[in-house]
């Protein structure tokens, strides 16, 4: 196998790994130190955050190689070097290789917990603009809905 | 040869605990994680904390009230659309008849 060939399969290899790393690095969110921050002390208090976490992300690589007969040379007429005749074809090689990857990741935070004199409270985040999404979406298929049942209705 | 559970994992697991005074406080998150060759799929919620103080230990459940909501509201809908969809059947299958 030649030396082109030989370089493709490593430099393959070496992708493989990098993208191993990242799949692991990903894999790594699935812990408590990823949905909990770090305690942050004010007086008497403690104040740890905690957030819902997700992260997703997919990679492909490719790579291929050849070594065979060429196909055969041009024309003589055809290159520039005209007159000579052309010869008959030879061993080549000849390779390549291509790779792509994509990913999110998306954090929301959920309770704020609080260690005080009191002791210890849970107090959940509330987002109003979440709530008011889904409210809307919910109006607005409950009206295609209804538009659609008044349609059939009289049809 | 990878078995299914090397590929889905859905596990409760304790975090690191933090102690304040005479309180120790271990979080605790549940997490789905998903791996295929080259790519994964990973959700991580808290789900409660766990207050040792005085040798008794207390489970504090941690309430997502915003996902509640979502998923109370968009159920409802799906609801209203689901009756809204079998009274028109009936409606049609009353016509036919």
């Amino acid at each position: 196998m030649g030396e082109a060939s030989e370089g493709i399969k490593m430099m393959a290899a070496k992708s493989q790994e990098q993208v191993m790393a990242l799949v692991d690095k990903l894999i790594a969110t699935a812990r408590p130190s990823a949905v909990y921050g770090e305690p942050v002390k004010s007086g008497n208090y403690t104040v740890i955050t905690a957030s819902e976490v997700t992260a997703a992300g997919g990679f492909g690589l490719g790579s291929g190689s050849y070594t065979g007969p060429m196909s055969p040379p041009l024309e003589a007429k055809e290159t520039k070097n005209e007159g000579r005749p052309p010869q008959p074809g030879q061993e080549g090689e000849g390779g390549g290789g291509g790779g792509g990857g994509g990913g999110a990741f998306t954090g929301r935070p959920v309770a704020v917990i609080t260690i005080g004199p009191a002791g210890v409270e849970v107090q959940p985040v509330v987002d109003p603009t979440k709530m008011a999404l889904a409210f809307f979406t919910a109006l607005g298929a409950m009206f295609m809905m209804w538009g659609r049942m008044r349609k059939a209705s009289r049809g | 040869m990878a078995q299914p559970t090397d590929w889905i994992q859905w596990q409760t697991i304790n975090g690191d605990p933090i102690t304040v005074g005479d309180v120790t406080v271990t979080p605790q998150s549940q997490s789905l994680t998903v791996r295929w060759p080259f790519g994964g799929f990973v959700w991580n919620r808290p789900v409660a904390v766990l207050v040792e103080r005085g040798g008794q230990t207390e489970r504090i459940p941690i309430v997502d009230t915003t996902r509640m909501v979502q998923l109370g509201v968009l159920g409802f809908g799906l609801a209203c659309a689901a009756m809204a969809f079998i009274s028109l059947s009936r409606q049609r299958r009353d016509s036919h008849g």
